[in-house]
C-alpha cells in the first residue's frame, strides 16, 4: 500500500472572480522511503500541491490518503496531530519563530506534542549538532545566517522523525554552495532515517539527481 | 466581488426602507399593546405557567382571551393595532422585495462536478438543535435553580415555592438572605456555565444563533415576569408570596427590577464564558484543557511579567503619570549618555566591540507592541485601582453610617402588630433563649414637644431601662462627660446648673398661693426626673446638664379648669449624648421607662429592642424570635427593614458607581483588544508556522487568550496593589473632610475583601472576554495565507 496517495484532487483559486484551476483531478501514489523531486513553472501550483499533501490546505474535491486513511475526514485536532507527527515541513524561507532560540525552535514540534521538555531539548541538541550547528543552540533566528537558519528549520522538521518530509524550494533563497549543503542533508536524511521526502525545486540539476521526478503543468502531475 | 460569484442580490435602499418601516410598525404595535394594558390581562396567567411550568395550556387560554372577543376597554386603540400590524408587515414585504436570487452562472459545470466533496464541508451543519437545547435549557435551568435555592435556603422548605402548606417552623435551611443569594448565584452561574460548555463542545463551535435564540426565548421570560410582578397587581397576588425571598433580596437594592436584570446579566455572562470555554477546550474535536505549551508561547510573545514593565506601571498607578515619566526619561537619558561614552571609549580601542555594544543597545529599544502592552496593563490597573478605592470609600461611608445607626438603634425590634406589650418581661424571658440574641431591652417610644427657656422642638422620646439599654445600643458610651445615664434613676444626684438654681429659687414663689399667701409646698426643692438629650438638641434648646426642660405630649390630655390641656412634665437634663448622626443627636431624648409608663399611660412597654451577634443575620434571627413567640400578634423587624430606604439607596449608589467605574475597565479592555489584534497581525506568519507544525486551532486560540489574560492578570494585580496601597494611605494618613458639610472628620475607608477580589475578578473576566475575538481571529488565519506572505 502506498504511504501517501492522492485521489482525484481538485483545487482552484479565485482571482478577480475568475476560477483558476490549479490542480485538476490529480492522482498519485507515494511509497515509503521514496525521494521525489517536483519541478514546474512558477505559479503552476507546486506549493499548493505540497500544501494539500501536507494537509495545510484543503482540496475542493478529492481525497488524500495516508496509509489508506482519508486525512481530511479527520477533525481539526486530529489533522493537526497528524501534521505534527507525520509531516515535516521545510519552506523556502526558514520560518523559525523569532522569539525562541534555535534549540527551542527545533524542539517546538515535540513541545506541541507536550513531550517532556528536557528530553525534547536533548534530542534537539543532537539534531542541531548533526546539521553542524552545535555551537549556535542558544542563538535566536535573527542572529543566524540564511543557511544556518535553513539548517535549523530542517532539524525542526526532523525532530519527531516524521514519515514524510515536504520541502518547498528549501534552497531557493540560498547561494549554490550553501544550497548544495542542504541538498546533501536532505539526501542523508532520506537514506539514513528512511524518511520519505518530496522536494519541490527550480534547480534542474538537483531534480535530475533524485530517484523519482515529477513535473506539474496544466494542473496535472506527470512522471518526468 | 464579481456578480457571477453571488447567489443573492441585495437592493440595499429597499432593505433599509423596509427595516425602517418594520421598525415603525413594531413601535406602533408596542404602543398599542401597552396602551391597551393587555399585559395586565395576560401576564398573570402567563407568569403562572412559566414559573410552575404546569399549565402551558393556561397561557394559551390567556392568549386566546387577550386576542379573542376582547372587552372593549382592553384594547383601547384597535385601529392602532391594525395599523401597526399592517405597517410591520409592509416593512417585511419591502425587505423581501429587496432580496432576490441572482441569475444562475452561465458557465457550465466545472471539471470536478460529481467527484467527492471535501469531507469537512460535507459534514457541515448550520444549526444544532441539541446546542440550542443546552443553551436555552441551561439559562432557564440556571434561573429556576436560583429562584428555588434562594427560597429554599433562606426561608426553609421548598414547599413554600410550591404553595402547599408551609412546613413547620425551623424546618429546612434558613441562611441569611445574602448568603443564600451568594450560594444561589454561584450555583446558578455554574449551571449556566456548564450548559454553555456542553452546548459549545457538542457543536464544536460558538453557535451564536443558538445562543441568541436560547437566551431570548428561554432566558428572558423569567426576568420579564419578575419585573412585571412589580407592576401588575394580579401577578403580585399570584406569585408575590411564593417568591418573597427573591423579592426581598432584589429589594435590597431599592429597585428589585434592577436586581433581577443584573442577576440575569450575570447568568448570561456565565453562559457566554461557558460557551467560550467549551469551544476553546473542545472546538477542535476533543476536550483538551492542557495549557503548558500555550503559556510557553504566549509568555514569549508578550513579556508582561517583566520587572521593569510591572514596576513602571505600578509607579504610574501610585504616583500619577507625569512624575514617573519625568524620572524615567531622566534615568534613560543619563543611562544612554553613559552608555554612549562607554561605547566611544570602547570603540577607540576596538571599533568592532563598539559595534556589538551598539547592537545590544538597539535590542533594548521597545517595540510598539510592547508599548501597547504596557498601556493595556496600565489601563486595566487604573480601572481596578479606581474601582477598589471608590468602592472602599463608599463602603467606609456605609459602615460609618451603619455603625452610627446601629449604635443608637437596635438590630431588631419585637413588638405587637397593634397595642402595647404589657407582658414584656415574659416575652424577654422567651426571647433570651433564641440563639444569636445577645442583648435586649424594653422601650417605650413616642413623639413629644420639648421646651426649654430658650427654644421649642419636636422630638422622639424613648423610655429606656438604663440597666439593659447598654446591652443593645451604645448609648452609655455616647454620653458626653458631665452627664451620667445612672442619674436617670437617681435624679437627686443631678447637679442643677447655675441658671437652674436661680430658677429653682424663684420657683417656690411661683407656686405660692396668691390667695392664701402661703407656700403650698415646703421649701424642700422638688426632685425632677432626669432626661438625656442629644448634643445638637441641647445646642438648639440652649441647655446643659442640670437644666430644666418641659416635655409636652399632644396625645395625653389632662383636665384643667379651662378644659383639657396637653400633658406636660418637667425634666432635668441628666446627660447629653453624641452619636455622630445629626438626625439622632437632634431628634432623640431618653427618659426612664417607668417615667414614660406614667407619662404616656402605657402598660409595660411599646416593644423590645434586640441586639444580635451577627448583624447580617438579623433578619433570620428576628424571624426566629417571632416563631418562638408563636407568631401573631408578635412581630419583629430588623434594622435593614427599618432603615430600608437609606441602605438600599446606599447600595444602589455603590452599584451604580461600580458599574460606571467598570466602564474604565471596559475601555482598558478595548486597549487589550487592540493590542492583541496588533499581536495577531504581527504574528500572522508565526501562527501559520505553528499550525504547520501541528498546533490545532484550539491551541492558537489558547495562546492568544493567554496573551490577553496575562495583560488582564498583570493589570488586575497591579490595580489591586495600588488600590490597596491608596486605601491604606487614606486610612492611615487620612483625608480631611469639611466639618461644615460632613459629620465625620476624615474620609472613611473600609476594605471589603469580597468586593476587592470581585474588582480583580471582573477585570480578569473582562480581559478574557476582550481577548476572545482577537484569539478567534488568530485561529482563523489560514496556514497557507501566512506562509505565502513573504
Amino acid at each position: 500500500m502506498a504511504l501517501l496517495s492522492i485521489r482525484n484532487v481538485f483545487k482552484s483559486y479565485f482571482l478577480h472572480g475568475k476560477r483558476i484551476d490549479i490542480l485538476r483531478a490529480v492522482s498519485l501514489d507515494i511509497h515509503a522511503g521514496e525521494l521525489i523531486s517536483m519541478v514546474g513553472a512558477s505559479g503552476a501550483g507546486k506549493s499548493t500541491f505540497l500544501h494539500v499533501l501536507g494537509t495545510l490546505d484543503a482540496p475542493a474535491a478529492g481525497e488524500v490518503l495516508f496509509e489508506g486513511r482519508s486525512v481530511f475526514s479527520m477533525n481539526d485536532a486530529e489533522i493537526a496531530e497528524f501534521r505534527n507527527r507525520t509531516i515535516g515541513f521545510v519552506f523556502q524561507s526558514h520560518y523559525l519563530l523569532p522569539e525562541f532560540t534555535a534549540l527551542e525552535n527545533v524542539a517546538m514540534p515535540a513541545l506541541i506534542q507536550r513531550r517532556e521538555r528536557a528530553g525534547a531539548y536533548t534530542y534537539a541538541r543532537e539534531l542541531l549538532e548533526r546539521v553542524g550547528l552545535g555551537s549556535r543552540v542558544d542563538h535566536r533566528p535573527g542572529e543566524l545566517s540564511g543557511g544556518e537558519a535553513q539548517r535549523v528549520a530542517l532539524a525542526r522538521a526532523l525532530v519527531l522523525k516524521p514519515a514524510v518530509l515536504l520541502a518547498d524550494e528549501p534552497t531557493g533563497n540560498l547561494d549554490p554552495t550553501t544550497g548544495e549543503g542542504i541538498h546533501q542533508l536532505l539526501r542523508d536524511v532520506n537514506r539514513d532515517l528512511g524518511i520519505t521526502a518530496v522536494i519541490v525545486t527550480h534547480n534542474e540539476t538537483l531534480a535530475r539527481s533524485m530517484p523519482r521526478r515529477l513535473r506539474l503543468a496544466g494542473g496535472q502531475v506527470s512522471e518526468a | 466581488m464579481h456578480p457571477a460569484e453571488r447567489q443573492t442580490d441585495y437592493r440595499w435602499p429597499l432593505l433599509w426602507a423596509g427595516a425602517l418601516v418594520a421598525l415603525v410598525g413594531a413601535a406602533l404595535l408596542g404602543v398599542a399593546i401597552s396602551e391597551s394594558e393587555a399585559w395586565a390581562e395576560v401576564a398573570g396567567a402567563l407568569g403562572l405557567s412559566l414559573v410552575g411550568w404546569g399549565g402551558l395550556v393556561q397561557s394559551f387560554d390567556a392568549g386566546a382571551l387577550a386576542l379573542g372577543p376582547n372587552p372593549a376597554g382592553a384594547i383601547a386603540g384597535p385601529k392602532m393595532l391594525v395599523a401597526g400590524t399592517l405597517v410591520w408587515l409592509a416593512g417585511w414585504g419591502l425587505v423581501a422585495a429587496g432580496i432576490r436570487r441572482a441569475p444562475a452562472s452561465t458557465e457550465g459545470p466545472s471539471p470536478a462536478a460529481g467527484s467527492t466533496l471535501y469531507p469537512r464541508l460535507a459534514r457541515y451543519r448550520d444549526f444544532y438543535w441539541s446546542t440550542l437545547g443546552a443553551y436555552g435549557g441551561g439559562i432557564l435551568l440556571a434561573e429556576l435553580v436560583m429562584l428555588l435555592l434562594q427560597t429554599v435556603l433562606s426561608s426553609g422548605g421548598p414547599s413554600e415555592l410550591g404553595g402547599v402548606t408551609p412546613r413547620e417552623p425551623g424546618g429546612g435551611a434558613s441562611l441569611a438572605p445574602t448568603l443564600a443569594f451568594a450560594i444561589a448565584l454561584v450555583l446558578g452561574a455554574g449551571v449556566a456555565f456548564a450548559s454553555g460548555f456542553v452546548g459549545a463542545s457538542r457543536a464544536q463551535r460558538l453557535s451564536l444563533p443558538e445562543a441568541t435564540i436560547g437566551v431570548f426565548y428561554l432566558g428572558l421570560p423569567i426576568p420579564i415576569l419578575l419585573s412585571l410582578m412589580e407592576r401588575v397587581p394580579s401577578l403580585q397576588l399570584a406569585l408575590g408570596y411564593r417568591l418573597r425571598e427573591v423579592t426581598y433580596v432584589a429589594g435590597l437594592l431599592g429597585r428589585p427590577e434592577l436586581g433581577y436584570w443584573l442577576v440575569f446579566a450575570a447568568l448570561v455572562l456565565a453562559l457566554v464564558l461557558g460557551i467560550n470555554t467549551g469551544f476553546i477546550a473542545a472546538g477542535s474535536g476533543r476536550v483538551d484543557l492542557r495549557l503548558g505549551f500555550e503559556l510557553f508561547v504566549a509568555r514569549r510573545h508578550v513579556a508582561v511579567f517583566r520587572p521593569s514593565l510591572l514596576l513602571g506601571a505600578l509607579a504610574v498607578l501610585m504616583f500619577g503619570i507625569i512624575p514617573p515619566l519625568i524620572i524615567y526619561f531622566i534615568i534613560r537619558g543619563a543611562e544612554a549618555a553613559v552608555e554612549r561614552t562607554r561605547v566611544k571609549s570602547l570603540g577607540l580601542a576596538d571599533p568592532l566591540a563598539a559595534a556589538a555594544a551598539q547592537h545590544r543597545m538597539k535590542l533594548h529599544e521597545q517595540s510598539p507592541t510592547m508599548m501597547m502592552t504596557a498601556l493595556s496593563v496600565g489601563g486595566v490597573g487604573v480601572g481596578v485601582m479606581a474601582l477598589i478605592i471608590v468602592l472602599s470609600v463608599m463602603s467606609g461611608f456605609e459602615a460609618d453610617l451603619q455603625q452610627k445607626i446601629l449604635g443608637t438603634n437596635a438590630h431588631a425590634v419585637v413588638s405587637k402588630y397593634a397595642g402595647e406589650l404589657p407582658e414584656y418581661s415574659k416575652v424577654m424571658e422567651q426571647v433570651k433563649r433564641v440563639p444569636g440574641v445577645v442583648g435586649q431591652t424594653p422601650f417605650i417610644i413616642n413623639q413629644v414637644m420639648i421646651a426649654s427657656e430658650g427654644n421649642v422642638d419636636g422630638v422622639i422620646i424613648k423610655g429606656i431601662d438604663p440597666h439593659s439599654v447598654g446591652s443593645v445600643t451604645d448609648l452609655p458610651q455616647n454620653i458626653l462627660p458631665g452627664g451620667d445615664l445612672g442619674h436617670l434613676e437617681q435624679p437627686g444626684k443631678i447637679l442643677p446648673s447655675r441658671a437652674v438654681e436661680d430658677d429653682e429659687d424663684a420657683k417656690p414663689k411661683d407656686e405660692e398661693d396668691p390667695i392664701i399667701g402661703k407656700a403650698s409646698a415646703p421649701a424642700k426643692p422638688t426632685v425632677l426626673p432626669g432626661i438625656i438629650v442629644g448634643r445638637e438638641l441641647a445646642a438648639s434648646l440652649r441647655v446643659v446638664v442640670g437644666d430644666r426642660v418641659n416635655v409636652v405630649s399632644p396625645l395625653g390630655t389632662e383636665l384643667s379648669p379651662s378644659g383639657p390641656i396637653p400633658k406636660s412634665r418637667a425634666f432635668r437634663v441628666a446627660g447629653v449624648f453624641y452619636s455622630g448622626m445629626y438626625e439622632y443627636d437632634s431628634k432623640f431624648v431618653y427618659i426612664l421607662l417607668k417615667e414614660a409608663q406614667d407619662f404616656f399611660n402605657v402598660k409595660g412597654a411599646t416593644g423590645i429592642e434586640l441586639k444580635v451577634a451577627d448583624i447580617d443575620d438579623a433578619r433570620r434571627i428576628s424571624n426566629q424570635v417571632v416563631r418562638v413567640l408563636g407568631g401573631y400578634p408578635y412581630r419583629a423587624r430588623d434594622w435593614g427593614e427599618m432603615n430600608k430606604n437609606l441602605f438600599s439607596a446606599l447600595r444602589l449608589e455603590k452599584l451604580v458607581m461600580g458599574i460606571i467605574l467598570s466602564i474604565i475597565i471596559i475601555v482598558a479592555a478595548g486597549l487589550i483588544v487592540a493590542t492583541v489584534i496588533m499581536l495577531v497581525l504581527e504574528k500572522r506568519k508565526e501562527i501559520s508556522v505553528l499550525k504547520a507544525l501541528g498546533v490545532p486551532d484550539g491551541g492558537i486560540v489558547k495562546i492568544f487568550l493567554a496573551e490577553g489574560l496575562q495583560i488582564g492578570v498583570a493589570g488586575g494585580l497591579l490595580g489591586l496593589f495600588s488600590g490597596l496601597a491608596w486605601c491604606l494611605f487614606i486610612e492611615k494618613v487620612g483625608i480631611k473632610l469639611d466639618p461644615e458639610v460632613y459629620y465625620i472628620p476624615a474620609l472613611p475607608v473600609r476594605i471589603e475583601p469580597v468586593q476587592t477580589a470581585l474588582a480583580v475578578v471582573i477585570a480578569v473576566l473582562v480581559t478574557y472576554l476582550a481577548s476572545i475575538y482577537p484569539a478567534l481571529k488568530a485561529s482563523s488565519v489560514e496556514p497557507v495565507e501566512g506562509l505565502k506572505a513573504e
